[in-house]
């Protein structure tokens, strides 16, 4: 009997069910309730012309201008190949400059806004009256404008003003006193910081959501196993949330390298070369009158952060699978 | 069959979406600059009326501005105007491309300098050449409007790029005499400084103030007046003796700068000033209304260091002629465009203008009674050079060389300031 049905299945499917190439009865009969209307597929076509227009074409737009030395506004232009990605690689100090730059806000950024998200939501992942005000509280920065943002830190680092080296000079302290942002060792680490104090508290709530769906029990068998509360953190708390550091860190680094307007409001416009990250160079070369370089100076920069997003979500895995 | 669809399945969909993908990504690969120029063509007639765009990034001329088109729209009935401003750094990177498309500016200003040679490039200006208005105008100050021979644009504003000075400070500390060398300029600091006072108030974090100085610093160095395009054109170098002397003497400013200058910015340096902690504001006459704001009561004036022995002095300081107004050849209501452009040369409404903003304007028989245009009218008459650094039509080059100056005012040494902007030159050049 099981002999007959199992030959049977096979045969049937092969008959009528199995999926043929290029046929319009396939998978989808299989899996589709009889009520199923291939129209429905029009449903995606919204969406998809809209990602046609607003990313596919500007893309192969990119691309395309990327070869040129098209001006912006002129009739002509003259193909260049790829003479503009060998500038960009070879002779070019201020896309290195920006390159750079961006490189350390990113890692500041990633570090420092991951940690002090995570340690936040640790502190603040019970739902007491007080955790959840300062939840509030930590997350407000994030319902700002980052220009509002820019416009009041660029008023606290003012050197003769501002709020810090006027506290620093209250308490006695005038020896600590800076230029920040007019520093230029030290200008992107203070625009990394203002970055950090706007979203932190964003990644917060990720960080929360992810602390909340770990099973107590997990902690309790720990705590029975007699596991101390960095040995629960280790071997409990760091694993279950790797979904939502994966989340926190991939975001993090896009919002970094977006974080343009932030350092538009804080360096002025074009900002000086401490200052100047990837997209403010690109702007700048795009208002330089200089379209086919910027696109190429665009591609190169979409390259940058889809292989730094590739590379942070496996070494996130690699971390979270070893701990 | 019931659940077929006779004339769509996913296979399909997939291919018609494909197709359709391909050709739009296909047709976003057609060359670029399909613009047709239109630049330089003669304004063309018509009914006044319907809506104009003003473009600019005068904000802080936005009241005035506004009070002059309730004037120019009770005479023009179905006009209205919208002013569509941006700040001048915003204005330079986006009102190419903006105006260009009329998405704004059927009455448009251009900054003097790169932004002016591109949207003539971009045949964005319509030709005044012929047009009764030009002749409101002061001719050698509408001289930096012409493009290929033609009247394209009105320069309206006539600023004067030098430090401002609280002339009731320094006169109360013997400087009614200010000096006309580096050696005087140098001892009117020093003098200054040891009665607590700060020279000289910096915006060293905003580029485009900070900026200002170099006009009157290079004027008197540099072996000729076109010093900036000559070190875009490669003739001259950011490492050249001239320009090294310059960073040089800005070195020396240090200690005549308030602390931390390199960080200060705009507004804090115009708080500075108006507060009398500073006896110079190293921005320009712009500011002065700005100061006033700020509820400052001194008089004042315009004033800058003279880099060079009083002998060897060629200027007294710089000027600019900006605010370059045109009517844009993309609008299809050039007659009321040009007729507001008509209205805002009427040397009374200019006078409004001036007086209502602080600014000099370029057109003829303009009354000044505002107190500061007033004290800085004599230097509507003094030898003044047009500004040098609305030279530049590269903005790289510009920022590289006028950064060194800021980067040294920071601390960074002459050398490898002039060093460091030489080579951004070089490779730009390339």
């Amino acid at each position: 009997m099981a002999m007959t049905t199992a030959e049977q299945i096979p045969r049937e499917r092969s008959s009528a069910d199995r999926p043929r190439r290029g046929g319009p009865r396939g998978r989808s009969r299989r899996t589709r309730g009889p009520g199923f209307s291939r129209s429905l597929y029009l449903f995606a076509l919204p969406a998809l012309v809209l990602y046609v227009i607003f990313f596919a074409v500007p893309t192969a737009q990119a691309v395309q201008y990327a070869l040129t030395d098209w001006d912006g506004f002129s009739a002509t232009y003259d193909n260049v190949g790829l003479d503009n990605f060998k500038t960009i690689a070879t002779g070019d100090d201020l896309f290195r400059n920006a390159t750079s730059n961006s490189l350390k806000f990113l890692l500041v950024v990633v570090v420092f806004q991951t940690l002090f998200a995570l340690v936040l939501a640790i502190l603040l992942a019970r739902n007491s009256r007080g955790s959840v005000l300062l939840r509030a509280l930590y997350f407000f920065p994030t319902i700002l404008s980052s220009v509002s943002v820019a416009f009041v830190w660029k008023f606290v680092y003012d050197p003769n003003f501002g709020l810090i080296n006027q506290t620093l000079d209250a308490v006695g302290l005038e020896g600590l006193q800076s230029a920040f942002l007019g520093d230029s060792a030290q200008a992107i680490y203070w625009a990394a910081a203002t970055q950090v104090w706007f979203h932190a508290g964003q990644m917060m709530v990720i960080f929360i959501a992810g602390l909340q769906q770990i099973p107590r029990e997990l902690y309790e068998a720990a705590e029975v196993d007699g596991a101390s509360r960095w040995a629960q953190f280790r071997h409990v708390t760091w694993p279950m949330i790797a979904p939502a550091t994966a989340i926190v860190m991939a975001y993090t680094t896009i919002q970094s390298f977006k974080a343009f307007d932030l350092i538009i409001g804080l360096g002025g416009n074009p900002p000086k070369p401490a200052l100047d990250i990837l997209s403010t160079r690109i702007y700048g070369s795009f208002a330089n009158s200089e379209f086919g370089y910027a696109a190429a100076e665009s591609v190169v920069f979409m390259i940058i952060i889809a292989v730094l997003t590739w590379l942070q979500r496996r070494v996130v895995r690699k971390v979270q699978a070893e701990g | 069959m019931s659940n077929t669809h006779p004339g769509m399945n996913r296979r399909r969909a997939l291919q018609l979406f494909g197709v359709a993908g391909l050709g739009t990504v296909a047709a976003a690969c057609a060359g670029p600059g399909s613009t047709a120029s239109g630049g330089g063509s003669k304004v063309e007639g018509g009914d006044i009326g319907g809506e104009l765009s003003f473009a600019h990034w005068r904000a802080e001329d936005k009241a005035v501005l506004d009070k002059i088109i309730k004037d120019f729209l009770a005479a023009n009935k179905g006009v209205s105007i919208r002013q569509d401003i941006s700040p001048s750094t915003d204005y330079q990177a986006t009102a190419l491309q903006r105006v260009k498309d009329a998405a704004i500016g059927d009455v448009f200003t251009a900054l003097r300098g790169p932004q002016f040679s591109d949207m003539v490039k971009a045949g964005l200006f319509a030709d005044l050449t012929n047009e009764s208005v030009v002749d409101n105008y002061i001719p050698e100050l509408i001289a930096d409007g012409k493009g290929g021979g033609k009247q394209l644009g009105l320069p309206y504003q006539l600023v004067f790029l030098i430090p401002l000075a609280n002339r009731d400070l320094l006169d109360k500390h013997g400087f009614s005499e200010l000096p006309l060398s580096w050696d005087g300029f140098l001892d009117m600091c020093d003098k200054l400084k040891s009665k607590g006072i700060t020279p000289m108030a910096f915006p060293g974090a905003d580029a485009g103030n900070a900026g200002q100085l170099i006009n009157g610093m290079v004027m008197n160095n540099a072996p000729s007046d076109d010093m900036f395009t000559k070190i875009e054109s490669g003739e001259y170098k950011a490492t050249d003796d001239w320009y090294l002397k310059t960073l040089e003497q800005y070195a020396q400013l240090r200690p005549y700068v308030q602390p931390n200058a390199a960080g200060t910015a705009h507004e804090p340096a115009q708080q500075i000033f108006a507060s009398e902690q500073a006896a110079l504001l190293t921005t320009g006459s712009y500011d002065a209304a700005s100061v006033r704001a700020l509820d400052a009561d001194f008089a004042m004036d315009v004033f800058t260091p003279i880099t060079v022995a009083k002998n060897e002095m060629k200027y007294e300081g710089c000027h600019n002629t900006t605010f370059i107004l045109g009517v844009n050849t993309a609008t299809d209501n050039q007659a009321t465009a040009l007729a507001f452009v008509e209205h805002l040369s009427d040397p009374e409404v200019a006078g409004t203008y001036a007086n209502g903003t602080a600014q000099h304007v370029t057109i003829d028989g303009v009354e000044y009674d505002d107190r500061d245009l007033k004290a800085i009218e004599p230097w509507l008459s003094k030898n003044t050079l047009l500004a040098p650094r609305y030279q530049f039509t590269d903005l790289d080059i510009a920022a590289a060389v006028e950064n060194a100056a800021i980067e040294v005012i920071g601390g960074t040494s002459p050398e490898q300031a002039a060093e460091e902007a030489q080579r951004i030159v070089d490779q730009r050049r390339k």
